[in-house]
């Protein structure tokens, strides 16, 4: 009995061993079964079956990691010659996202829209380079798990894009684009340190920081508050529009009682909101994530605090209501965040195709895969260097306007020159790669968020 | 007033680092090894209290037992599956298979419970104030807890005969054994214990936090603080080192910006360790 016992004891650690190895390397696999990776979703161009191949053949893995590395050489040879749009196999992008942690959300909500274009651009017929293939690594936010995925995207998988890393990664992962000549984009990433590293080979569809805290601060002076306190999770993502959002309420002479940066990660936050709720402010401007956020509101109310908030955009996603209490926030609470402008017919028509519509940065991150997409087409070589050399012109230029892939693609075919405009807008970089963005206002009701203010780009213009 | 209210805010941030340290600090003075996957064990205390009153509609309270009484049996079934076939292998082999096990636990609880955020169902704190400083039922609560649970540590370790072995164990296990302790069922005990104070810090993280499946990890650095200043000495100097602890970080926010609360805390750890290398306590003693 004591001996079978001790063998099942025994076999339980021995699996239990195996699982923390298995742990321990669960990301090292090789590149030599893409199709076969969990990550991976190969491309879907579901309804011609061209998928079919990378699940039918495992047992040819080297012809179907080829293909990338086939597209580069032809163009490294002959940069001068129009690439063929004969039959080619796949071009890889990575889809590097937080599908953990705190913006896990986010992170599912970005791979899906850009799997949504990627659909899109397959049943097109693909790109003359190919049928888009992506690679999906979660960053779990973090920097250095960020440049681990994205090395072994580049360097493993042959990505010549590497699209939807948070602010942190994208910082972190600007020398390996410069070095290894392949594009990264984010359509999230607001941080202002891409301000003077973006423009080359970093682009990003969404507008900078500087924007959300200009957005914040000019709705924070509009409410004739006379005093706000700002709490601010130390972030670079909130700590940078909260400096330009501190700025415009002094400007409006707003007494700002309180500038605290706290760490997330807290079971409480009584001892950062001590003095806030000593000076009483009429309103507290918190830039911070979901857990943190959460718990700071829950915690103020309790302490006594009365007044109004404006949240910025980790916290404009309804689940806030179920955590928070919707009767603590209802007609106090103001969530401002980066917003396609909802009367333009590019938007409109995005969001009557797209069955997820109404995901914050989706139409931002339909428009990175698509102007990738259109890049491919315009450039002469099928890399990265090929994207970051035309993806300014197909982005904004005389040419004709168009909406989606196939009306570029085919245009481009022709000799001719395209302007894409984005469901999340113009998209006109500026010299870090930068655009410029549109910004709501939603405010708390019965439970949802309603919006109240929209600021157009040409708002904060001069 | 401003200063007694960050000292009032501290003393229950102590009473809570307590509640987080207590078990870490017995597995570490019986068992010999920093358990890294306590932190991980307040986890699975606050998802599973989570579970049962969100999404089954149970009492907080009959869901903290029920999570608590889980938490000890999953720590002591990794402790006899995990820890116990390779406890010949010293206290380096053990930490770091025990930072193995966090993360599988961690992966675990990931591949459960997802993305987001959690929070029980339970009402808003409430608020009471008296000579112009406030307190929350929260607050109130994790300090009574840390009280009760010091002092039913305390009549346990040496009023009971298990108490009395696992001290024995603690100071010199051959020598315990020799004058008849059993020393596979006084570990046991210890696991169950320890583990279960884990499971009750974390159903105060449930209580007080907002839930994620980071959220418990991200406490383990404060709890080597506490038990690093603490030392091997006693367990009743974990209690004076949380508080310490807890009231350093957050006095010091009246001075200097919040955000250098875990600063302050190793700070705090290495300042006393200079003046006393063995923690407050000193040395493995009684």
């Amino acid at each position: 009995m004591n001996t079978t016992k001790s063998i099942c004891l025994r076999l339980f650690a021995a699996v239990f061993a195996l699982s923390l190895v298995a742990a321990a390397c669960g990301d090292d696999d090789d590149d030599e079964q893409p199709a076969t990776d969990a990550t991976e979703t190969p491309s879907e161009p579901a309804a011609t079956g061209d998928a079919e191949p990378t699940d039918d053949e495992p047992a040819e893995p080297a012809d179907d990691a080829e293909p990338a590395d086939d597209m580069a050489e032809p163009a490294d040879d002959e940069p001068s010659e129009p690439a063929e749009p004969a039959d080619v196999g796949e071009i890889t992008v990575g889809v590097l996202v937080p599908l953990t942690g705190e913006l896990g959300e986010f992170g599912k909500i970005v791979a899906d829209a850009i799997e949504f274009g990627v659909d899109e651009i397959n049943a097109a017929g693909g790109t003359r380079c190919g049928t888009i293939r992506t690679v999906v690594a979660d960053t779990g936010g973090d920097a250095e798990t960020g440049i681990r995925e994205a090395t072994n995207m580049i360097e493993s998988e042959g990505a010549v894009a590497v699209m939807g890393p948070t602010s942190g990664v994208m910082v972190a992962l600007v020398d390996l684009a410069h070095r290894e000549e392949v594009v990264i984009m984010s359509p999230y990433a607001g941080t202002i340190n891409l301000n003077e590293l973006g423009g080359n080979f970093v682009y990003r569809t969404v507008s900078s920081d500087l924007g959300d805290g200009a957005a914040s601060g000019l709705w924070l002076s509009s409410r004739g508050y006379e005093s706000v306190s700002f709490l601010i999770q130390n972030e670079e993502s909130t700590i940078s529009p909260a400096e330009v959002a501190r700025a415009e309420v002094l400007e409006a002479g707003i007494e700002i009682t309180d500038f605290i940066v706290y760490n997330p990660g807290q079971p409480s936050y009584q001892a950062e909101l001590t003095t806030v709720l000593a000076n009483n402010p009429d309103a507290i401007f918190l830039a911070g994530g979901q857990e943190s956020g959460v718990t700071v509101i829950k915690e103020a109310v309790a302490g006594g605090f009365e007044g109004e908030w404006l949240f910025t955009a980790d916290l404009a996603v309804p689940e806030i209501f179920d955590a928070v209490g919707a009767e603590l926030i209802n007609d106090k609470a103001f969530v401002e965040f980066a917003d396609a402008d909802p009367s333009l017919p590019e938007f409109i028509s995005f969001e009557e195709r797209y069955d997820k519509a109404g995901d914050p940065f989706a139409p931002n991150s339909f428009d990175m895969i698509t102007l990738v997409a259109l890049s491919l087409e315009a450039a002469d070589s099928c890399d990265g260097a090929g994207i970051n050399s035309t993806i300014r012109g197909v982005a904004h230029s005389d040419g004709t306007k168009v909406s989606t892939f196939a009306e570029g693609r085919d245009i481009l075919a022709s000799g001719g020159t395209i302007n894409y405009e984005g469901a999340s807008g113009p998209l006109v970089f500026d010299e870090s790669g930068t655009v410029s963005g549109a910004y709501t206002i939603q405010q708390a009701i019965n439970g949802e968020w309603v919006n109240v203010e929209f600021y157009p780009a040409s708002t904060f213009d001069g | 007033m401003l200063l007694l209210q960050f000292f009032v805010s501290g003393v229950a941030t102590g009473c809570f680092l307590i509640l987080a340290t207590i078990g870490f600090s017995l597995t570490r003075r019986v068992e010999g090894f920093l358990n890294i996957a306590h932190a991980e064990l307040l986890g699975v205390s606050a998802f599973t209290t989570w579970w049962l009153n969100s999404h089954h509609g149970w009492h907080v309270l009959a869901a903290a037992v029920a999570a608590i009484a889980f938490t000890a049996l999953v720590g002591l079934g990794i402790a006899r599956v995990v820890y116990d076939p390779i406890r010949h292998r010293g206290p380096a082999v053990l930490l770091i298979t025990s930072t193995g096990v966090a993360f599988v636990i961690g992966g675990a609880l990931h591949g459960l419970i997802g993305t987001g955020i959690r929070t029980l169902d339970i009402g808003l704190a409430h608020r009471y104030e008296a000579f112009g400083l406030r307190v929350t039922s929260h607050q109130l609560i994790v300090v009574g807890l840390a009280a009760a649970v010091s002092v039913s540590l305390a009549l346990f370790l040496n009023r009971t005969r298990t108490g009395l072995a696992i001290r024995a164990m603690a100071v010199n296990p051959e020598l315990a054994a020799s004058r008849g302790v059993n020393l596979s069922a006084t570990s046991r005990a210890t696991w169950l214990l320890s583990s279960g104070l884990a499971g009750l810090a974390g159903v105060m993280l449930a209580v007080l936090a907002t839930l994620t499946t980071d959220l418990a990890f991200a406490q383990i650095l404060q709890i080597l603080a506490v038990a690093i200043l603490a030392g091997l000495g006693s367990l009743y100097a974990v209690i004076l080192s949380g508080l310490l602890v807890g009231v350093a970080m957050d006095v010091s926010a009246y001075w200097i910006p919040a955000g250098y609360r875990p600063l302050v805390a190793f700070a705090v750890v290495i300042v006393v360790l200079l003046f006393r290398p063995a923690g407050l306590a000193g040395t493995r003693d009684a």
